[in-house]
């Protein structure tokens, strides 16, 4: 392998590490604000919720900042390409995270109970419809997007918004809702007491149960989805643009790397024993060990997600030739290596931090402070 | 218009300062100079609040035994 | 063919989003490092008054700092969904200071300020200081990687069109980073920020000071901002200039249009004071100017000299006839990467290739250009002058006035006097809205002037939209406006409400 493949395969990595700190990250901040409501009968107790997280759901959402900087930097014909494609999905996602800040912010300044219900209603939104769009976005890939690119690389989309609300993309995002609400359950458990910490508890475990049922029906599914392969091309390591190459809709192809590399079988597996262990922690009140088990699945799913498409990243239902893989949509070698030790500096630093702060942040959050400190949510 | 005279000398100086800093800084190492300057600026700006307890303290002594009225 | 109506809503929307951003950003810019000066004082003399401030100050801070960062969300975001050619054409090397920026400042100023509002029972005094340092260094360094991947949008340098792959890509991070457009952008924008919160806090102080509420507070404040930002404000003009003399090498049709240059003139160039340009007979109505300035201004020099816009539409349309053959031959290599001829036919006219992409607006295959087109994409080289022209005089003009502020403000508060100034402290109080539009009308003087292109020189703004229809984009504006002006409302709701219940006073009784 030349070193240009080697870091566009690093790159692919990172990405999927990235998406990962984006899916565990934010994906419990947003699962809190799904279960808001449920977990949290009265005012103050969901004050006590939304403190759980207060001091980390800005940081967390870094995550998600970053993943969007890293696509673009790293792959920056996916960035176009998807989210002008996806562009009202989009639009739902953005409008719908931005409400997210205010809400913490915004909602505890005034006393009003319809002030505070209407922005508790706008965190359960915000919480649950991102999620949701991340999930789908993910089962449209193995479908494959409507576009094609004209002879000067601009990116067309054919397709409509309903489009992307197939079926498969709708269990996708099922499942990744099921996810973070499991997270978001554990989270609450992790900083609450008394009755709030048992129907977190009652969450955790409907959400893992949920997420095991749903990651097994998609792994079923996906066996009728035609994946795609590539039959020539410039292959890795090589500039080129996406017009270069030959790619054929295959039935089958989605498990290619799976029988060719049968120890990826592996990924699945930690993503069920993840939902798994998570289940059986929190019904033993181990939440914190829990939470460790949640990221463990949104490592599996991830990764079984990753695994299957490689080198794929935005397959072109459309005209499958211009499909869009790790090999034509990525950065040149000079930046990819600026980013990789920019990357290596700055992720650790940004984990021991984040560990930091966390540690700081530790122990359980109780009604009397939050109601008596004005800097409180 | 004892006011009015200092204003315009500052304003003066003022502009004294930013053309030398003009003529000093045509192609200048402005981030480094951004370093230097923010935590200048920043603590010229504690000072002056220090300087203002002192002020404070001062007059309240001269008052004697009345301290400033608080709010 | 992208059509028209979708570029011109494309541009509007991004606008529109930018400046709602850029409300909020300024004041995060320079209140944190105001915070951490307050902070300082506290942990180094131990006064719990300036505890209270930074806890005060804090608050509305924070109030602020939630719609920077929702607004900023979509920043991140929109080059993708609505500029999709401008993407993936230069995202090889604009990609990197965004993603830069989320992974060096972005993650450390978001983390530190959850520990910022909430750790103060957790911290140590000194550790607390460190924490909020951080915050303001992170929120800095965010604005340095923005302002570095804008600049590669004024001053293209450190990067090469690489017909293989079709696209801008890196040639030396070194001069990405260190463009001089940057150096002196950054530090303009980052202490404008810094203006902007010392008229800000002035300005709430004097309104406490009007009520005789918080007299300790109030005089504390106003003291520190007054000084905070007379100093920031003598550096934001020098940078301002600084900033100028860049553009006059790297822009200079950008620089013509600030000045309503329509004809290059010898040395030394009169400044025009005041004048009314009209772009379609490219001259001005009436001018009020000032002898051999614009020579001092922008060339340091008296027998300095700067080319009209007469001079940079002749040199334009040379440069779209040379241009022109350079995107036949990249056609022709999009086919066949391989055609030597080609390539060697594109290397020949490849410095001029974004401006073959001017007259490609007209002419879809720009070999049958006529001589008219070529004109039209040489007049549409030049930005909209009036536009330009007096954003940079109102924002100049601002400058000036908030400099004169702040000398006063100096005047009465080194003496401790200022709170029995009335008048001044009412004038205070008025002038809180003027750094925000300050810092608007520099966006629009940094951002109209660079058109007609996004990338000066590269890539014209015409083809970098992505490819939606209209009635997507008017439902994606529509929405974006009304959300916005419903979140700013919000916003400027609970800041007054704040600013009106004013310091918690008791809250160490309380905790």
């Amino acid at each position: 392998m030349n070193p240009y493949a080697m870091l566009q395969v690093t790159w692919w990595l990172l990405l999927g590490v990235l998406l990962i700190g984006l899916a565990v990250m934010v994906g419990m901040d947003m699962g809190v604000g799904t279960i808001l409501r449920y977990v949290g009968r009265s005012d103050i107790e969901r004050r006590v919720a939304l403190n759980i997280i207060g001091p980390h759901w800005d940081g967390n959402q870094v995550w998600f900042i970053l993943g969007g900087g890293a696509i673009f930097a790293a792959f920056p014909l996916i960035y176009a390409t998807a989210f002008s494609g996806f562009y009202v999905v989009m639009l739902l996602l953005l409008w719908t995270m931005i409400v997210r800040p205010l809400g913490f912010e915004y909602r505890s300044k005034i006393p009003s109970s319809a002030w505070r219900n209407a922005w508790d209603w706008s965190l359960l939104v915000s919480g649950a419809v991102p999620m949701i769009v991340f999930g789908a976005a993910f089962g449209n890939l193995f479908h494959g997007v409507p576009f094609h690119f004209e002879w000067n690389l601009t990116s067309v989309y054919t397709g409509s918004f309903l489009g992307l609300l197939n079926p498969f993309a709708i269990l996708c995002g099922l499942l990744s809702l099921a996810l973070s609400v499991m997270m978001g359950g554990l989270t609450v458990m992790n900083g609450a007491e008394g009755p709030m910490h048992g129907r977190a508890r009652t969450v955790v475990q409907v959400g893992a149960a949920a997420a095991v049922v749903l990651f097994a029906a998609g792994g079923a599914w996906v066996h009728a989805i035609p994946g795609f392969s590539i039959v020539s091309g410039p292959g890795a390591g090589v500039a080129q643009t996406p017009l270069r190459q030959l790619v054929e809709a295959v039935p089958g192809a989605w498990q290619g790397n799976f029988s060719a590399r049968p120890s990826l079988w592996l990924l699945p597996a930690i993503g069920f024993a993840g939902m798994a262990g998570a289940l059986l922690a929190a019904r033993a009140g181990r939440s914190h060990l829990g939470w460790w088990f949640g990221a463990l699945a949104w490592i599996g799913v991830i990764g079984t997600a990753g695994a299957a498409l490689f080198p794929f990243l935005l397959p072109s239902s459309e005209d499958p030739s211009m499909s869009l893989t790790v090999w034509n949509s990525s950065s040149s070698q000079l930046t990819l290596t600026w980013m990789l030790v920019m990357a290596v500096v700055f992720v650790p630093l940004v984990l021991w931090y984040t560990s930091w702060a966390f540690y700081v942040m530790r122990g359980k959050v109780r009604a009397e402070r939050v109601a008596h400190d004005e800097h409180a949510y | 218009m004892k006011t009015f005279a200092f204003f315009v000398l500052y304003m003066l100086l003022a502009v004294v300062v930013i053309l030398l800093a003009v003529l000093l800084g045509a192609d200048g190492a402005w981030y480094f100079a951004w370093l230097v300057g923010t935590a200048m600026i920043v603590l010229i700006a504690a000072a002056g609040a220090a300087m203002l307890d002192a002020q404070e303290e001062q007059a309240a002594g001269r008052v004697a035994g009345k301290p400033e009225p608080r709010t | 063919m992208i059509n028209g109506t979708v570029v011109d809503l494309s541009r509007t929307q991004f606008a529109a989003t930018a400046l709602y951003h850029y409300l909020f950003v300024p004041l995060t810019l320079g209140l944190s490092f105001l915070l951490a000066a307050m902070e300082t004082v506290y942990v180094t003399t131990g006064k719990p008054i300036y505890k209270d401030m930074a806890r005060f100050w804090g608050k509305l801070f924070m109030i602020n700092f939630a719609l920077g960062v929702a607004t900023g969300l979509t920043m991140e975001f929109q080059f993708g969904t609505n500029w999709s050619f401008y993407s993936s054409f230069v995202g090889d090397i604009f990609g990197a200071p965004l993603a830069i920026e989320g992974l060096m400042a972005f993650f450390m100023e978001s983390t530190f300020v959850g520990l910022m509002v909430f750790g103060w029972d957790r911290l140590s005094r000194g550790q607390h200081l460190a924490v909020t340092w951080l915050v303001a260094l992170g929120s800095n360094l965010s604005a340095l990687w923005i302002l570095i991947a804008n600049s590669f949008m004024q001053d293209p340098s450190g990067a090469a069109f690489n017909p293989v792959t079709m696209r801008m890509e890196l040639t030396s991070f070194q001069e990405l980073i260190f463009n001089s457009d940057a150096q002196s952008k950054f530090v303009h924008t980052s202490i404008a920020g810094y203006v902007t919160a010392a008229i800000f806090v002035a300005g709430v102080s004097a309104w406490y000071m009007l009520r005789n509420r918080h007299m300790e507070l109030a005089k504390r404040s106003f003291r520190m901002a007054a000084l905070y930002g007379v100093l920031a404000t003598v550096g934001v003009i020098t940078l301002g200039d600084a900033l100028g003399f860049v553009a006059a090498h790297a822009q200079p049709t950008k620089l013509a249009a600030m000045e309503g240059q329509w004809k290059s003139e010898p040395a030394p160039m009169p400044f025009n004071l005041i004048a009314f340009p009209d772009q379609a007979r490219q001259e001005n109505h009436y001018a009020i100017q000032v002898p051999a300035l614009l020579s001092l201004l922008v060339t340091h020099s008296l027998d300095g000299t700067v080319p009209g816009i007469d001079a940079l539409q002749r040199r334009a349309a040379l440069r779209v006839e040379n241009g022109i053959p350079a995107v036949e031959a990249l056609k022709v290599l999009s086919k066949d990467p391989a055609n030597a001829a080609a390539l060697a036919g594109f290397n020949a006219h490849r410095q001029d290739l974004g401006y073959g992409f001017l007259a490609q607006r007209y002419e879809a295959d720009p070999g049958k250009a006529t001589a008219g087109e070529i004109a039209q994409a040489a007049r549409d080289s030049i930005p909209p002058v009036a536009s330009v022209f007096w954003a940079f005089r109102l924002m100049v003009g601002l400058g000036l006035l908030m400099l004169a502020f702040f000398v006063l403000a100096l005047l009465y508060t080194l003496p401790n006097v200022v709170h029995r100034k009335t008048w001044f402290l009412k004038v205070a109080v008025w002038m809180i809205p003027v750094p925000f539009l300050a810092n608007e009308f520099g966006w629009l003087t940094a951002e109209l002037g660079r058109q007609p292109w996004t990338v000066y020189g590269v890539l014209p703004t015409w083809m970098s939209a992505s490819t939606h229809s209209v009635a997507y984009m008017a439902f994606s504006l529509i929405g974006f406006v009304a959300l916005y002006t419903a979140f700013i409302s919000v916003e400027m709701y609970l800041m007054m409400r704040a600013v009106r219940q004013g310091p918690e006073e008791n809250w160490r009784i309380e905790s």
